[in-house]
Order: structure tokens, then sequence, then C-alpha cells
């Protein structure tokens, strides 16, 4: 394997904007394959806007992205970048899976058919095979007796796992997850964690966007810190969290731990 | 006053056979406008909701024109204005052995693209009532927009949409009668047919509406029972939320 295949997220000199407010700054960030990233960062320093650029949920003003060896959302034209169509992009983030912080199941399905849609009506998968693959991740993550239920029946950390399920069942080459045990009660936050601590050692590339230190000190195998739309500091987590360089991580840290 | 009751109960109860073919108008031209509003309004609706400026620039421009001249303007346009310009000439066309009139379809075309301007805007807001959540969630496993639409989106929609769509066609129902204007022999056509021979204008309108009154109750019944059914299915959830809730007691 080359130097080229081992990134899998690239991003160079990413700014984002909303209206006049510049949210990304001049971004560069990378994920190798197989790495567990954790993004933190104080309120509004846009870890939920970088996340998003990743699978073009939001749309980039200068800069360019590139995931599996491909620029997502946009294609060359004359040196210049033009929006690709939907349905390319489409296709593209079929490979990266995304877990929010509500969940956003599908109301109007069971929990099945929420896992088994996607491979089904994307991944052109044989029904039988979508459902039995469906079954086998509704185990995995704790949950094979729920298969019927609706996700209005669900408490908060059964449906974020039947959510992690869902984004597994693409096969996809990577996990994004955006702050996904801060909407749940706190008796439910280590389930949720405790599958996503499971997912990491199977050796999934993942990018999680959390408050839950100990988590990113366990499980980490690099921390991004934030502000202001830029990345102040990076490094392994015995480092950011033992001696962080940058007053805002210090500050942030000092919050969270004390 | 005088009122012909034995006329009355006649005309009502034995309707000539050019009322029953009118009436068959009527209903025909209500489900065939309806079809085509229902279509165009998903359309439309998809349009001007689109992220590109051009596509919902031309929705706005036929949901404005549409909802800003009055249907009998339009009817009258679409068949014998665009008959004078010699842009369309409707003629008659036989399919299967029946022959469909050039003025009935005109007169479904104008009132489909009339339903299909404010079919638009209740797709579009039963759309947008449909948690943002739910489509980025289907987009992010990478499901294009008409797959998002048909599976996640408009099935949460048509709990939102069903009650305006059964009140637009209650609407279309009575607004069939305007299509007399160009001579298609509705109801209302028929009966003023009827009543340039007999003078019994009270008796005949009088029977017309109570054909409309049958027409527009039989449809709020069957609404009625649909949105029931819908409830049904979701108190039927609640119940199952509640066996949830005492399984996890006990
Ligand atoms: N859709 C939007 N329109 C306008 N401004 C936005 C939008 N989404 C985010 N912002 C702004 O962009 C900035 C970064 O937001 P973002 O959600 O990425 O921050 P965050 O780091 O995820 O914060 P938090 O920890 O609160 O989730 C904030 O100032 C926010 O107000
Ligand atoms: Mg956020």
């Amino acid at each position: 394997m080359s130097m080229a295949d081992d990134i899998l997220v690239d991003m160079q000199n990413v700014d984002k904007y909303f209206g006049a407010n510049k949210i990304l700054d001049n971004v560069d960030f990378t994920v190798k394959r197989g790495e567990v990233v954790v993004l933190i960062g104080p309120s509004g320093s846009g870890k939920t806007t970088l996340l998003r650029c990743i699978n073009h949920l939001e749309t980039i003003e200068h800069g360019r992205i590139m995931v599996n060896g491909k620029m997502i959302g946009y294609r060359e034209i004359g040196g210049k970048l033009i929006e690709d169509r939907e349905r390319n992009i489409a296709v593209q983030r079929r490979d990266v899976g995304m877990v929010f912080q509500r969940f956003n199941l599908f109301a109007n399905m069971n929990v099945l058919r929420n896992i088994a849609i996607s491979p089904q009506l994307v991944r052109k998968a044989a029904k039988q095979e979508a459902l039995a693959q469906a079954r086998a991740l509704l185990k995995r993550v704790g949950l094979a007796e729920k298969e019927e239920a609706y996700p209005s029946e669900l408490s908060g950390g059964q449906q974020q796992r039947v959510a992690i399920a869902r984004a597994l069942a693409m096969n996809p080459a990577i996990l994004l997850f955006d702050e996904p045990t801060s909407a749940l009660d706190p008796e439910m936050v280590g389930e949720v964690l405790a599958v996503m601590r499971e997912i990491a050692q199977s050796g999934m590339t993942m990018v999680v966007v959390t408050h839950e230190m100990g988590f990113a000190r366990q499980v980490a195998d690099r921390v991004v810190v934030m502000a202001q739309g830029r990345i102040i500091e990076q490094g392994p987590p015995d480092q950011i969290f033992g001696a962080p360089s940058h007053p805002v991580t210090q500050r942030l840290l000092g919050a969270v731990l004390h | 006053m005088h009122f012909d009751w034995s006329y009355f109960w006649a005309q009502l109860l034995t309707p000539s056979s050019a009322f029953l073919v009118g009436l068959g108008l009527t209903v025909a031209m209500a489900v065939s406008a309806e079809i085509i509003g229902v279509v165009l309004g998903l359309l439309f609706a998809q349009l001007r909701l689109s992220r590109r400026r051009s596509l919902r620039a031309i929705a706005s421009l036929y949901i404005w024109a549409v909802r800003g001249t009055p249907l009998l303007v339009q009817i009258v346009f679409i068949y014998t204005g665009l008959a004078a310009a010699g842009i369309m000439h409707f003629s008659d066309f036989t399919l299967a052995g029946i022959t469909i009139p050039g003025n009935l379809q005109a007169g479904i075309l104008a009132l489909g693209l009339h339903e299909g301007a404010y079919m638009a805007e209740i797709f579009r807001a039963g759309i947008m009532a449909v948690d943002k959540g739910q489509t980025e969630a289907a987009k992010a496993l990478g499901m294009p927009p008409l797959m998002l639409m048909r599976h996640v989106v408009l099935p949460q929609a048509l709990r939102v949409i069903l009650l305006p769509i059964g009140n637009q066609f209650n609407i279309l129902l009575k607004n069939t009668t305007l299509v007399s204007v160009i001579g298609v022999s509705e109801m209302l056509l028929v009966t003023e047919t009827i009543n340039s021979a007999t003078f019994r204008t009270f008796e005949l309108y009088a029977v017309l509406g109570i054909y409309f009154l049958i027409l527009t109750s039989a449809w709020s019944l069957f609404m009625g029972w649909v949105e029931k059914r819908l409830q049904l299915g979701r108190k039927s959830k609640i119940v199952r939320i509640q066996a949830v809730a005492a399984e996890a007691e006990s």
C-alpha cells in the first residue's frame, strides 16, 4: 500500500462561510486508514461544520476535500471547482457513514427496515441478505430483540445504537460521529460509548466529535483541537491531555476535567 | 312561490340520461384533473425546493400565474385563446372506441394545471414539515434525491398533506362546473339546457345542488375514514409504547 492509499480523508486549505462569517479558516485535516481521531473544541468552534464538509452536507468556499482518493462535492472544470450533481455526490457518500447527535432514525420505518433499507436500495443487496446483515448488526449493538420496534418506542441510547448499526450496514470506509452521546440521559451514555469502543477496536476509521474525554483518552489515536474555525493543536491523547500547549486547550480541558 | 314537488322528485330520482352522462363527466374530469394535479404538484414542489435558482424561478412563476388568475379565465384561455392564436387547437381524439372531445381535453388540462399549482404548495409545505434530520440521514447513507423523497420524506409528509389535498379535491369537484363555459356537457350545462326548454329553474337547480352535495359528502366520508385509519395507526403505536413501558417497569 502506498502512502496515498493510507490517507482516507485529506482536507486542504478549506474555508467555509455562513454568510459573511468565516466558520472554517484555512483548515488542513487528514485521517489515515484505521485511525481514530477525536475532535474537541469550544462550542461554536466549527467541529460539526468540519465533519459535515467531509460528506458534503455543507458546501465549501475554498480548498478541496479528498475522500478515498476522490474529490467530494466538486468537479474541477478548467481549473475551477463546480459543485457536483446530487446523484454523483450520493454515490460518494455511500462510503462515509455518519452518526448524528439527534439520531435521525427514519420515523416511518421499524428498526430492521431502518438498517436494511440503504444496503437494499443503494447498494442493491438482495432483500434476504440485507435483512440477515441487519439482524447481525442489531445483535452486535445489543438490540437483537428490538427489530420490530419503531424509533419512537426506543430510548435515546437504543436509538443511537440502531443509528450506528444503520451506518455500519453500508460498510463505510469511515464513520463520522457528531457528539453521539450529548443528547442522551447520563445513564445511557455508557452503552453507546461501549459500542463505539468495540467498533474502533475492529479497525474502523473514525472521526468523533465528543466531550467525553475518558473515551478520547482511551480510544483516540490522535486528538485534534479546534478554536474559531482553526485547528490549533493536535497530537496523541497523552500529549494533548498531559501537556496541552495552547491556552484554549488548557482552558477547555480545565473546564472539562475539573 | 310555486315549487313543483313531483317534477323535483322525478328529476332527482329518475334523472335524464344526459344528466347522468353529465354526472359521469363531472366525476371523470375531477379525477383526471386531480391525477394531473398531483403529478404536477409533486414536480413543481421539487422544483421550488431545488438548489438551482432557475428551477425555483420556473416553479414560482407557474404557481404565481395560476393562483393569481381566475380559473374561468384559464379555461377560456387554454381552449379558445390558444386556438385563436393558432398555438394549439384541441381536436377530438378517439381511443379504444371512446371519443374524447377537444373541449373536454382542454377542460381537464386547465383544471389539472390549476390543481397542480395548489398541490405544489401543499406538497411543499408537507415536505418542509418533515424534520431536516431525516433528509440528512438519508443523504449521508448515499440515497439520491428521488429515493430519499419516495422512501423517507413523502411517507412522513403524508399525514400533513392528506387533509389539505382532500379539501382541494372538494373544491375541484365543484369547480368542474366552470368547464361548461367551453361547452362540456357536465351537470351544470345539462341542467341549463333542460331549463331553457322547461323554465323549471328552481326545481332543476335544487336537484343540481343536491347532486353536488351527494358527491362532496361522499368524498368527505371517505376522507374521514382515511383519516381515522391513520389515527388508529398512530393510536395502536401509543398503546404499544405503553405496553413497552409497562414491561420495562415490571
Ligand atoms: N446553518 C448555519 N447557518 C449559519 N451559521 C451557522 C450554521 N451552522 C453553524 N453556524 C455557525 O458556525 C459556527 C460553527 O458551528 P458548529 O456547529 O460547526 O460548531 P461546533 O464546534 O460544532 O459547536 P458545538 O460544540 O456547539 O456543537 C457557529 O458560530 C455557528 O453559529
Ligand atoms: Mg456541533
